[in-house]
């Protein structure tokens, strides 16, 4: 598995499984990028109560994120949040749709919820951008600090949206195979094939001149930003806009995760590499013979 | 492999051979005690010269003799910032199990990133000729890992990259 | 300083000194200096007339050690290293052949010290490790071991 999923599988297993066969639940569990989620059945089995906790949950609403909810979840919002969470959905299993198709679509969409609440800047901007085609323009720099010590920058320009990301290395190791990564991620745009993906920028230490005025912003060496620069071809129709923000919102931990898994990879080649060693190594040994020895009686001499 | 570096690998192995006469010696110091004398430095008297074997400056191998002990240390290749990070690990994920590798000194010595030593009792208990076999390998193999992890990160890096932009055209 | 650091030791009225392992160099600091740039001419000429035994020979024999000798075991180094560099590998077990056991030893010394300082002057690792494998394949590991056991170091 190469590319990350935007949907929760958590999600998404549990409802399947409860449309079939409905029972009491409550369980919590959390998404990328410290997201909490609970779902629970309060009064009766067939309702179940799905809340979420963002992080940045007032910047989101600040752009529009109850707007995008809205549209989606339309009366499955309650209006009064569960205690310690930010939005919460009522799902009536009975209410939904029989059809395996629409059902698998609801089931989806509801999985998506992080995903959605997250797509809030990215839609305003992309509309924004729309808008400033003609005035010409800059727009509104919005920030969404979704982890303690990293943030997403988008801004809309007359002819293209920018979105850049802060991400801390905490470790040496991962600040050098993210300086790789992220090198490849440059890079890889030569190819013919992804001449159309968006183009990407990265400096580490010092940000991008897009966000230089931020206060607060850390000049560490262990901190890296990447800028896209998303043209209208990246959110020319609804299908598009969709995908884009699905794919873009997970970069961070798209990469993250990537960096993890190559770690990991050379610890097991460590690990076999260390084992053969151990081999040669062995082979210098000489071999002491081991004899029983017995008593008198017959009975075995034990070294204690 | 390269003829340079047979030649190395060659100039390291017949130092060791030489170095490798190693015999039991009681410390001079401390009554009763008997300790490797190349990490005490006690007596003068038992320390032999030590001796460096080089390619060039990034690549050298420091043997330090005495009557009951060898000390011998390795600096190997780091050309850029990926096979230093990696070299590290590497080094520390071995120095690590030196309980295992009981020729293995738990720190290296200070300007080089691996340190072995070998005493009387190794000596006497293992097949010397396979202990230098052992390290010779080691030298051998421990550039060539070092240089296919690199490998191995940029092409996942290459992949990895790709397969997320491509994904913008779908 | 705390009394547990002091090395008692060093006190012990037996202890043995770095200059009761050796004898030092009858020769004057002086004379040594002009002893070897004195060889460093002869073996110019020497390496003129194409004579590399000869010029090894010179170089190595009563080689400069112990103290205050620095500048004369460095122009040696110098003179050792420059008559490396200017023979051609096929030729070296030849040269070898011909030297006398002691200055096999002392060559080698000089390349243990040459190796020790890469890049120094025209220190180049892969001469000396050519040299060193071929001197010790005349010369045996034996050589190796009267280098790391010989106190008069170069």
């Amino acid at each position: 598995m190469i590319l990350l999923e935007a949907h929760n599988v958590i999600i998404q297993t549990t409802l399947n499984d409860k449309l079939i066969k409905p029972s009491s639940l409550d369980v919590q569990f959390v998404d990328f990028d410290g997201v909490r989620f609970r779902m629970s059945t309060a009064d009766r089995k067939t309702v179940i109560l799905l809340s979420m906790h963002i992080r940045c949950w007032d910047e989101l609403v600040k752009y529009g994120a109850m707007d995008v909810l809205q549209r989606e979840y339309g009366n499955l919002i309650v209006s009064q949040p569960e205690a310690e969470y930010n939005v919460s959905l009522s799902i009536d299993l009975e209410q939904a749709p029989a059809d395996q198709e629409a059902r698998d679509a609801f089931v989806r969409s509801i999985s998506m919820f992080k995903r959605n609440a997250l797509a809030a800047p990215f839609e305003s901007a992309f509309a924004q951008q729309k808008q400033l085609e003609s005035s010409g323009q800059i727009g509104e720099l919005m920030a969404i600090h979704y982890r303690d010590e990293e943030a997403i920058y988008v801004q809309a320009s007359p002819d293209r949206v920018t979105v850049i990301f802060s991400t801390v290395f905490r470790e040496e190791t991962d600040r050098i195979f993210g300086k790789v990564f992220l090198q490849e991620f440059v890079d890889a745009r030569r190819q013919p094939s992804i001449q159309n993906a968006p183009q990407v920028l990265y400096s580490s230490r010092d940000p991008p001149l897009e966000i230089r005025d931020v206060p607060g912003l850390r000049n560490t060496e262990d901190i890296g930003y990447v800028t896209f620069v998303l043209f209208p071809r990246h959110f020319a129709n609804p299908t598009i806009v969709a995908n884009t923000i699905s794919h873009i919102q997970l970069f961070r931990d798209y990469l993250h995760y990537h960096i993890k898994c190559s770690k990991a990879y050379m610890h097991s080649r460590m690990r076999h590499r260390v084992a053969e060693f151990q081999k040669v190594l062995n082979r210098a040994k000489t071999e002491v013979a081991v004899t029983e020895r017995k008593t008198v009686t017959g009975r075995t001499m034990v070294h204690r | 492999m390269s003829n340079v570096l047979r030649q190395y690998l060659s100039a390291v192995r017949s130092t060791l051979t030489a170095a490798l006469t190693l015999e039991d010696f009681s410390s001079q110091v401390v009554e009763r005690h008997n300790k490797p004398e190349i990490e005490v430095q006690g007596s003068k008297e038992v320390l032999l010269n030590p001796l460096i074997v080089s390619r060039n400056e990034n690549e050298r191998v420091l043997i330090e003799p005495s009557v009951n002990s060898l000390r011998m240390s390795i600096r190997i290749k780091q050309a850029d910032e990926i096979e230093r990070i990696l070299c590290h690990k590497f080094t520390r994920f071995m120095m690590q199990r030196a309980e295992s590798f009981v020729v293995l000194r738990r720190k290296p010595v200070p300007g080089y990133d691996i340190s072995f030593l070998i005493t009387n009792v190794h000596s006497e208990t293992m097949l010397k000729h396979k202990i230098v076999d052992f390290i010779i390998q080691f030298m051998e193999d421990v550039d060539r890992e070092i240089s296919e992890m690199k490998l191995s990160l940029n092409a996942r890096a290459r992949i990895v990259a790709e397969s997320y932009l491509l994904a913008f055209n779908a | 300083m705390s009394f547990r650091k002091i090395d008692i030791d060093a006190y012990d009225e037996d202890v043995i000194q770095e200059t009761e392992l050796v004898e030092p160099d009858p020769r004057d600091p002086t004379q040594v200096l002009a002893d070897a740039k004195q060889k460093q001419a002869d073996v110019r000429s020497a390496l003129a007339r194409n004579d590399v035994t000869g010029a090894l020979s010179i170089a190595l024999d009563q080689a400069p050690y112990g103290p205050n000798v620095d500048e004369a075991k460095n122009l040696t180094l110098q003179t050792v290293v420059s008559i490396l560099n200017s023979t051609r590998s096929a030729d070296i077990p030849a040269v070898l052949k011909d030297l006398s056991v002691e200055n096999q030893d002392t060559l080698m010394k000089y390349l243990y010290k040459g190796m020790a300082m890469p890049g120094w002057g025209d220190v180049s690792g892969s001469v000396l490790l050519i040299w060193h494998e071929k001197l010790t394949e005349v010369a045996g590991t034996g050589c190796i071991v009267r280098v790391m056991t010989d106190r008069r170091t170069v």
